[in-house]
């Protein structure tokens, strides 16, 4: 059986805190939660599950690869219908022959993803994502978060699974989202869903069979910072134990993604062993209890360190503002933006099998020496030095950016040499430029690649990497 | 081969004309070049080649025929070239290359362009055709963003300031001022051109040119029927050059190797060099266009651009007047046009029908015409008073 070798969070550095919520709106907010983490406009749950991904098989030192099986939860996919997995395969460089499997439906589906990956032939990876919304008016929509966790399992990894239970009674109109809709709702019966919760919590975590005072840490599904607590007893875990495991006070609900949050957290401050519980709407709970055998490494960012204010994360979200306009000319259609899908997703660079020269696209005659001769595959590392940069200005941006430069203001666009190889020769590229602080990145500044949404068009998200200054990276 | 020679040239006014079509703006400049071309009329015209990048942002498949057989030009031979902002530049060369040839003895070159009649939506998705769009593109930039990385490393690597870029915006529009033809033609202060608000910084609004309706002809003729018009000037030589699309897959951000490229042929065929140039209309798309052509057309040495325009060398008054007619910045810029629109204000100043803004003592003019932000360049080396 897998065991797991390594864990990664990502958390969105842009955030609301709770003060702004209730300013706007002149009521509470949600429930024991001082900070909602905001997606960037050009970030979802493949951008944010890819940086988590990353992250983890950093940690575990896992090539993505060898990587066999992978799965990925979420309750909010890009799509409504379309494998998701697969395009997360090729951002994260899981090769084709790699089993994918997609989790949906409710919250409780990150534990469903490990429950069901810990007997797969390894090394394999989870990624757990999610970025609920609600009625900005509505619980969901106070509380509302965002972040993406991933394991990587392997047959000697060192935080194993001791047990998992399963709890299921059916409560309908706790948490659900309606067909074709964004947003998450509930019908707002307080009482009747504190028992949905905490009755099926406390079913799964009893069907474990384990003694749940002896865990340093719980980490559940948290629809706000009040309900975990509320479980507690039904649990027979002590309010300590629910902290250690918890982190929505400082992300919001993080739907799916909570408990794995939840898990890096508990990592990273010395639990050596944690109870997962994941619980989804409607109701039913899965719960795994976790054991380390040695230190588990952990490459996680926790915290936002952007504040917005209630506007802004509005815009953010896409809440307030338009979409492309309309429009015809200069064009790159899917068949052709597929084509160059290894560039964008992995940095693929090539080298000319005449001269030895870097190539960025890999196509039509060597810069160099002309030759028609073909390249050979290059993956770049993804780091570099900006050459020459831009800042684009309100009004400056193609249709294709209008609704991002809508949601997210100006942006900064170098062209970057990015390192080779051998770290002696670079390949210049063109990329679009997040977090700089002051505007327009300087000559000669290091940066490194991150994924990202590029635009939609014609309803098909195209992904692909932007740069980040280092000294920005969290 | 023999010489070819520019004896008639019209143009439109530039600018913003809902009353006006293509087609009409094009009859406009036709009409001025063949009544400026005495001793040949359109029953001459052998051969026509017009440029243009679209229509009011729609692509016509035959528009070449359309503004010819809207003139009368019946039965001519006409094609279109399409090399984004350079496209009336190469028309010239065209039109060139059929009188050296001896396919033609009189050709018409000429370009327009409608731009001011779609949304700014719509004109962004249009001009974005001219560019790298698979990768710059898709970063998120248009023209503007290309040229400010271009600034961007410019000031990285010599001792040049954004005021550089003002200060050319100050000069063209002081000249543009004097051109009843210009789109912009007012003057601008120094503070107007360094306060404009950030287009893609470091250039702002008033170091990028405007978008423009408008159309440019001129009549090439051979030497035999030159030497029977009043006015004749000879094209010297001609320079073309192509480049890498997308600023990132070149050598240098810094200059543009078409233009050099184009201007070393230019030279070489002409036998002349930038030492014995009066003056030039360059491609001022965006004001470190103008800073970079001065150094690609061999005005001065690579980063000495800003000490020309702070010592006033490019003024109409200094020793090598730069865009007389206001340059794209203050003439204007129908993107079709502005190539052969080049080749007219360089027919004017050789004839001496410049009026307030002769260049006075223009024996020799260059033109200097870009596609996109360096694919394609042209370049003309003309001169008057030699038949």
């Amino acid at each position: 059986m897998n065991a797991i070798a390594g864990v990664g969070a990502y958390v969105p550095r842009l955030y609301l805190s709770a003060d702004s919520y209730r300013e706007a709106w002149g009521k509470g907010g949600a429930a024991g939660v001082e900070r909602m983490a905001v997606p960037d406009a050009d970030e979802d749950t493949l951008t944010m599950g890819t940086e988590a991904g990353r992250r983890a098989l950093a940690a575990a030192d896992v090539d993505a690869g060898d990587i066999t099986h992978l799965a990925f939860a979420t309750t909010t996919p890009p799509a409504g219908e379309e494998e998701a997995t697969v395009r997360l395969a090729s951002l994260l460089g899981v090769s084709s022959a790699a089993t994918t499997r997609q989790y949906g439906g409710g919250t409780q589906v990150g534990a469903v993803a490990l429950a069901a990956t810990l007997d797969v032939s390894g090394p394999a990876l989870v990624v757990v994502a999610d970025s609920p919304q609600g009625a900005p008016e509505s619980d969901e929509g106070a509380a509302a978060g965002a972040g993406a966790a991933a394991l990587v399992l392997t047959e000697d990894g060192s935080l194993t699974v001791d047990a998992v239970g399963e709890f299921s009674d059916p409560y309908p109109g706790t948490r659900f989202r309606q067909r074709g809709q964004r947003e998450t709702e509930s019908i707002g019966i307080t009482q009747y869903e504190r028992d949905a919760y905490t009755s099926t919590v406390g079913g799964a975590v009893d069907a474990l069979d384990v003694d749940v005072s002896d865990v340093d840490a719980a980490a559940l599904t948290s629809p706000d910072g009040k309900l975990p607590y509320r479980a507690a007893r039904t649990m027979g875990a002590s309010t300590a134990q629910i902290a250690a495991g918890t982190v929505v006070s400082q992300t919001g609900d993080t739907g799916a993604a909570g408990p794995f949050l939840g898990l890096a957290s508990a990592l990273e401050d010395g639990a050596e062993s944690v109870l997962i519980v994941g619980w989804g709407g409607g109701a039913g709970a899965t719960a795994l209890s976790l054991t380390a055998t040695a230190e588990t490494p952990v490459d996680a960012v926790l915290d936002g360190d952007t504040e917005l204010s209630y506007a802004e994360a509005l815009r953010r979200r896409g809440t307030i503002t338009g979409e492309e306009p309309e429009g015809g000319g200069a064009y790159v259609s899917v068949p052709t933006w597929r084509q160059t899908i290894p560039q964008r997703h992995r940095l693929v660079a090539g080298r000319c099998r005449e001269c030895d020269s870097l190539a960025f696209p890999p196509e039509g005659a060597c810069a160099e020496c002309g030759s028609l001769a073909g390249y050979d595959d290059t993956p770049l590392s993804g780091e570099g030095t900006v050459e020459a940069a831009t800042a684009i200005g309100q009004g400056g941006a193609p249709p294709e950016f209008v609704e991002q430069q809508q949601r997210s203001g100006s942006f900064a666009v170098a062209v970057v040499a990015f390192d080779g190889p051998d770290g002696e020769e670079s390949v210049s590229v063109p990329a679009q430029v997040v977090d700089s602080p002051v505007g327009t990145p300087a000559i000669g500044e290091r940066i490194q690649a991150v994924p990202r949404r590029i635009y939609k068009q014609e309803g098909v998200i195209r992904y692909g990497f932007k740069v980040i200054p280092t000294a920005a990276q969290r | 081969m023999r010489d070819a020679y520019i004896v008639g040239a019209g143009q439109s006014k530039y600018g913003a004309f809902p009353d006006e079509s293509y087609r009409s703006l094009f009859a406009t400049a036709f009409e001025e070049a063949i009544e400026s071309a005495s001793g040949v009329g359109p029953d001459d015209v052998d051969e026509a080649v017009v440029g243009s990048l679209g229509v009011g942002g729609r692509q016509l498949g035959l528009s070449g025929p359309a503004v010819t057989e809207h003139v009368g030009l019946h039965g001519v031979p006409c094609s279109r070239i399409e090399n984004a902002c350079a496209a009336s530049g190469y028309a010239v060369r065209q039109a060139v290359q059929a009188v050296k040839s001896g396919m033609a003895d009189v050709a018409l070159a000429g370009g327009y362009e409608v731009m001011t009649d779609m949304s700014g939506d719509v004109a962004k998705y249009w001009l974005g055709v001219s560019g790298e769009t698979e990768w710059e593109r898709l970063t998120g930039t248009t023209f503007s963003g290309v040229y400010a990385q271009m600034a961007s490393a410019y000031l990285d690597t010599y001792d040049a300031s954004p005021d550089h870029f003002s200060k050319v915006a100050v000069k063209n529009h002081a000249n543009g001022a004097k051109n009843p033809k210009a789109h912009l033609g007012f003057e601008c202060s120094l503070d107007d051109a360094r306060n404009a608000p950030v287009v893609a910084d470091p250039l702002n609004l008033y170091h990028c040119c405007p978008t423009s309706d408008g159309a440019a002809a001129v009549i090439v003729a051979s030497e035999d029927v030159a030497s029977t018009c009043d006015d004749a000037v000879r094209v010297a030589g001609v320079g073309a050059a192509s480049e890498r699309v997308g600023l990132f897959q070149r050598d240098s951000y810094t200059s543009i190797q078409s233009s050099a490229q184009a201007a070393e042929t230019a030279y070489e065929m002409a036998g002349l060099g930038p030492e014995d140039v009066d003056f030039a209309e360059v491609h001022d798309c965006f004001a470190i266009a103008e800073l970079m052509a001065y150094e690609d057309l061999g005005f001065c040495e690579r980063g000495r651009a800003p000490e020309l325009i702070d010592e006033g060398v490019t003024e109409l008054g200094g020793d090598l007047p730069v865009n007389p007619s206001g340059g794209l910045k203050s003439k204007g810029h129908p993107i079709g046009a502005t190539g052969a629109g080049q080749a007219v204000e360089a027919f004017k100043q050789l004839t001496g029908h410049a009026d307030d803004r002769q260049v006075s003592g223009a024996k020799v003019g260059v033109t200097h015409n870009v596609g996109g932000s360096g694919g394609a360049a042209v370049v003309h080396v003309l001169e008057g008073g030699v038949l």
